[in-house]
């Protein structure tokens, strides 16, 4: 029943996200190079070697280690992000179910708590004035993603994943659910014999 | 004046050199300028020839890059990661914005309300599927067995819970990320009556009576490890404490029992005096001794249900059926 473990070097993971971002800044430095073509003369043409064709080329397969270690079980995994604004979460719950369902996990409750508002009553002038006052108020949205029955390392790649996706000014709360078998020392008691006599012994 | 201004860091130089000069050259600065912006220097050639024709103008705007996009592009080429709002890159007519004067929202050109909200672009189904294949190798497949909460709780019976945060703030720390949570059944550990009864009482509050699960909750030591581990250590302590008796156990009295025991209650003492009344005693009874009789009179039907009955009215409670039963079992008794 034990699961191996991959430890995926989530380095490797982090280097195919940098070649993409390096790749890409190096296009996007390119192209607005290459926007002024007439008029630059001094200034080098954009090599075509530089230029990106959609292929990543990657310099080495990555490896993935497989361990004999058992993996972690978790029983449920909630996700619940908090932020400002509905439509930004919107599009992260589309994000986030679609990869949980490519990864081929199995979703639970998706859902939205309702929103929390906070409202302050502040005085509107720096001195007196106590009369004119202004108000704000903070609204933070929430949705949640329930995923059930998901392995310790599949769920450090979706966790890792979305995490590394997740919007500015979003907030992100992970509860994990792990199951454990119960321990050796759990199973008998330490004093067995004792307890065994007293039984005996009216 | 010339408008194809490239880099607007000169621009105030340049009011400067129109008031000396009275003459608005524009290049000159761009000749003189100490920057190095890594834009165009204007020739002196070129100068000359704006000078005369407008026409030649117009043949250096600047075409944006969703004109030169092809319909079936590989939009993860242009959008690989997040990346702010290009107008220039997004070749779709999205209009943003408050509609002043009654118009209509304002287009993406120059459009800072896009700029600002988080987008998506680099997300699109199509790049996630593409995430999601280079992804798979890393993911391992749970267990097959285990397709149900029961099985899951009949074969792993512990339960630990943690909370990882994540957010931008002056520190990413977030210190009620310690907190660990161990919740288990006391039906799947190996525990007889009495130990049992003393988990429970060495328990107090962490104990639910109507679930039947101890929850420990840590949060005393820095780290979620040294948390967990402290929690194991908890449950062994109780486990282990518990087949343990002491000495003073026996001591135990009426008022800690956790639950009614008819025998040697008031109740029973009282059904014995009302059956011996009820029944005078004849010759052979009283010939035999008194625990004997106890015991006859105990072992009889009637006796037993309704000890039956006051067992479950003081344990669960006064239900409907539970006060039905006790009438029946009183009835019997008393043969009424």
């Amino acid at each position: 029943m034990a699961t191996s473990m991959r430890t995926a070097s989530i380095r490797l993971l982090s280097k195919t996200i940098r070649n993409f971002s390096s790749k890409a800044a190096a296009e996007r430095f390119v192209c607005k190079r290459s926007l002024q073509p007439a008029l630059t003369r001094t200034i080098c043409v954009a090599p075509a070697a530089f230029l990106h064709t959609g292929h990543v080329s990657r310099t080495q397969t990555p490896s993935i280690t497989v361990t004999d270690e058992p993996d972690t079980l978790f029983q449920k995994l909630t996700v619940l992000v908090k932020g400002h604004d509905r439509a930004v979460l919107d599009s992260y719950e589309f994000f986030a179910t679609m990869a949980a369902r490519e990864l081929g996990l199995t979703l639970g409750k998706v859902f939205e708590p309702p929103k929390n508002i906070e409202r302050l009553t502040l005085l509107k002038s720096v001195h007196i004035f106590k009369k004119h006052r202004v108000q704000y108020e903070m609204r933070t949205h929430f949705r949640c993603i329930e995923i059930s029955r998901i392995t310790g390392s599949t769920a450090r790649v979706y966790l890792e994943y979305i995490q590394r996706n997740l919007p500015e000014g979003v907030a992100m709360v992970v509860t994990k659910t792990a199951v454990v078998k119960v321990p050796e020392h759990i199973q008998m008691p330490m004093w067995g014999e004792q307890s065994q006599e007293e039984k005996t012994s009216p | 004046m010339a408008s194809s201004t490239f880099c607007p860091v000169l621009l105030p130089l340049r009011r400067i050199n129109c008031n000396l000069n009275k003459i608005c050259t524009l290049v000159s600065l761009n000749r003189t300028a100490a920057y190095s912006t890594g834009l165009p220097i204007n020739n002196g050639a070129e100068r000359q020839d704006r000078g005369r024709s407008g026409q030649r103008r117009q043949k250096k705007i600047m075409e944006t890059r969703t004109e030169k996009m092809a319909v079936d592009q590989d939009w993860t080429a242009v959008y690989p990661t997040a990346a702010s709002f290009k107008p220039g890159s997004v070749p779709l007519p999205v209009r943003m914005g408050y509609p002043v004067n009654r118009g209509v929202p304002p287009a993406k050109k120059g459009n800072l309300e896009l700029i600002k909200i988080p987008n998506f672009l680099h997300l699109t189904p199509l790049a996630i599927r593409k995430h999601c294949e280079a992804l798979k190798p890393f993911c391992t497949e749970w267990p097959a067995a285990l397709d149900s909460d029961a099985k899951c709780e009949e074969h792993f019976p512990i339960q630990m819970q943690n909370k990882d945060y994540v957010f931008a703030g002056p520190s990413l720390r977030n210190p009620d990320a310690r907190i660990v949570r161990l919740t288990v059944k006391l039906s799947s550990l190996n525990l007889d009556e009495h130990a049992r009864k003393k988990m429970i009482k060495l328990s107090g509050e962490r104990y639910n009576k109507d679930t039947d699960t101890l929850t420990i909750t840590t949060d005393s030591c820095p780290l979620k490890q040294q948390n967990y581990d402290y929690a194991m250590y908890l449950l062994t302590v109780l486990y282990h404490e518990s087949w343990k008796t002491e000495a003073w156990e026996k001591e135990k009295t009426r008022a800690d029992m956790e639950e009614y025991v008819w025998e040697d209650s008031p109740s029973q003492k009282n059904v014995l005096e009302t059956l011996l009344r009820m029944h005078p005693l004849g010759e052979k009874q009283q010939q035999q001794e008194e625990e004997e009789v106890r015991e006859e009179l105990l072992g009889r039907k009637e006796v037993q249900e309704y000890k039956d009955s006051i067992t479950k009215l003081k344990n669960e409670g006064e239900t409907e059926s539970n006060m039905q039963k006790y009438k029946e079992a009183v009835k019997k008794l008393l043969s009424i």
